[in-house]
């Protein structure tokens, strides 16, 4: 007997809108199908209509958790349009803001899976060490979300010895204390037990459906566009690419550790390295025609815009891809013979960012199991209209 | 393999086929092959390019044609296939069977661009909603979005 069984748009279990359906026998999970489309926002469409310093601000809300990560991706890829090269000093600052942000995305994500798997004391801690990063960036940037560092050019921050100082000793301590969760995460046994061997995706399967990021890395793939395809200062640095090779939630664990004490490994020596001069020069306000394609590394895996220039001063196609729509095709197989109990453990193991991979509502008729999807204005006339038939409120009465 | 390798063994491989190899930037080669060859293309590179990923596909109006460009990454370079499709035949084989994973951009660009892509194994739409009109693809250039008039419950406007 299979039956069907809806989590979400809206479910305690995922904190952001997402419709998975899934089809169970038991208590095992036969099929999942994801349906999408909740939190679409048409930044395609509307990047057309905006200029290229616009656009870094609206690429930047593209996500609230990576929002570095879609500027700078866009930003790299404009400058190569219009042909020009920040300055040095600009670039180490744009990726220690970038570094940064991983720091704090991927504590953020350790924090989750240990509260989805049932170990709060472990999402406690990591999201106090997370204010220490979240500080960090407020202290370079003015902003603990959107740092709004990116300027066509370079950045528009610079940042002085004794933040350079604080840096280092936010670092310092950060490091000491994800050592530490390296140990709990890889050897606290009730830990492991609950994470270990759930959400299995094979390498065959990772290299099939394109997974990416540490989805990918948990499953022995080591494609890291740092690595592959660096951009301007990782090719200078000195760091290594985390995997795991038991493709499941613990390995998922493992990468994201691993990851941290590498990106410390990296803000400590830009810091070290970070040359002197300017941080930004001026950009031309239209860019020539042409197309570029541009690659990064999020946190959660490859990041790629593709820019095109009619040679205005607006673009004539931006296309995001964030990573989190590249690893759903992985997450249905994962989610595939798993039970109901680790669907949101096995969800939360891609770090999913739902707002950035789309950029309405179900209803379902509960007598004929019909499905529309409603837009708010349709929801709207519809509530006005019940509220005029529905019979004539009384004051209440208090019964005693 | 260098970019300069890359392109000399794509021309050697697809011969005919390679409409044009350009190789702009440092790890970036756009290859532009006809739609009837693509899939063909895609099975090459994923065999002997080491380019399994797909990074995504982006669609492009130019007006008469639509440009389609499957974006694929190996360790070494970054290959980006380009077809074009006339607007008023919008069709294209899908390469679902080469590499699975393309099954969701493709979904987006039949919602977005109104493309047909033939043989794929899911055509609902991905990101429009479901009463969504037929006929609307947004990201097509003739496409302008007006903001319905926002009526608000109680009689007030």
């Amino acid at each position: 007997m299979k039956f069907q069984i809806p989590i979400g748009p809206q479910h305690p279990a995922l904190k952001e809108p997402i419709s998975l359906r899934m089809t169970v026998e038991g208590e095992v999970i036969r099929d999942a199908d994801i349906r999408l489309g909740y939190n679409h926002r048409g930044v395609e469409k509307l990047a057309e209509e905006k200029n290229w310093v616009q656009n870094i601000y609206l690429t930047e809300r593209i996500c609230g958790i990576c929002s570095h990560s879609h500027s700078t991706c866009y930003v790299q890829g404009v400058e190569k349009l219009m042909e020009i090269t920040p300055p040095r000093r600009g670039l180490y600052l744009r990726y220690l803001v970038s570094e940064l942000e991983r720091v704090h995305s991927h504590l953020l994500w350790l924090g989750v899976a240990g509260h989805e798997a049932g170990f709060d004391s472990f999402f406690m801690y990591t999201w106090r060490d997370r204010e220490i990063v979240m500080d960090l960036l407020e202290m370079i940037s003015g902003n603990r979300v959107h740092y709004a560092m990116n300027c066509l050019g370079g950045v528009r921050r610079d940042i002085d010895e004794a933040q350079k100082a604080k840096i280092l000793e936010g670092v310092a301590t950060l490091r000491k204390r994800s050592e530490y969760y390296f140990r709990i995460g890889a050897s606290e046994p009730s830990f492991v037990a609950r994470i270990a061997g759930v959400g299995l995706l094979s390498k065959e399967l990772a290299v099939k459906l394109c997974a990416v990021g540490p989805t990918a890395r948990a499953s022995s793939i080591t494609r890291d566009v740092r690595k592959e395809d660096p951009c301007a200062v990782y090719d200078e640095l000195d760091f290594a690419v985390g995997t795991a090779d038991s493709c499941d939630v613990l390995g998922r664990v493992v990468v994201r550790v691993q990851e941290l004490l590498e990106s410390y490994k990296l803000i400590e020596q830009m810091i070290h390295k970070l040359p002197d001069g300017d941080i930004a020069v001026k950009a031309p306000r239209k860019a020539k025609a042409g197309e570029v394609v541009s690659r990064y590394e999020a946190p959660r895996g490859e990041n790629l815009h593709y820019i095109k220039s009619n040679g205005t001063d607006k673009p004539e196609r931006l296309k995001v891809r964030a990573p989190t729509l590249a690893n759903y095709p992985a997450t249905v197989e994962m989610l595939r013979n798993g039970f109901i109990a680790d669907i949101p453990l096995i969800f939360a193991a891609i770090d999913p960012c739902i707002c950035c991979a789309e950029r309405t509502v179900t209803l379902v008729n509960f007598r004929s199991g019909e499905e529309t999807i409603v837009p708010l204005s349709d929801l709207r006339r519809q509530a006005a209209e019940r509220r005029t038939n529905a019979p004539a409120k009384r004051n209440a009465v208090w019964p005693f | 393999m260098t970019d300069i390798e890359i392109v000399e063994k794509l021309r050697r491989d697809l011969g005919p086929a390679a409409l044009e190899v350009a190789n702009p930037d440092r790890r970036r080669i756009f290859l532009k092959v006809a739609p009837g060859s693509l899939t063909a293309a895609a099975r090459l590179l994923r065999d002997s390019y080491d380019c399994a990923y797909l990074a995504t596909i982006t669609g492009l109006d130019k007006g008469e044609t639509f440009e389609l460009l499957y974006h694929f990454a190996s360790t070494e370079a970054n290959i980006n296939v380009r077809t074009e499709v006339p607007r008023t035949a919008p069709h294209i084989a899908s390469i679902t069977p080469v590499i699975p994973g393309a099954i969701l951009y493709e979904r987006e660009l039949q919602d977005m661009f109104g493309l047909v892509v033939d043989g794929i194994p899911d055509a609902r739409p991905l990101v429009l909603p479901d009463g969504w009109p037929a006929e609307d693809h947004p990201l097509r250039k003739d496409w302008k979005f007006q903001r319905p008039a926002e009526i608000i419950p109680g009689g007030k406007s």
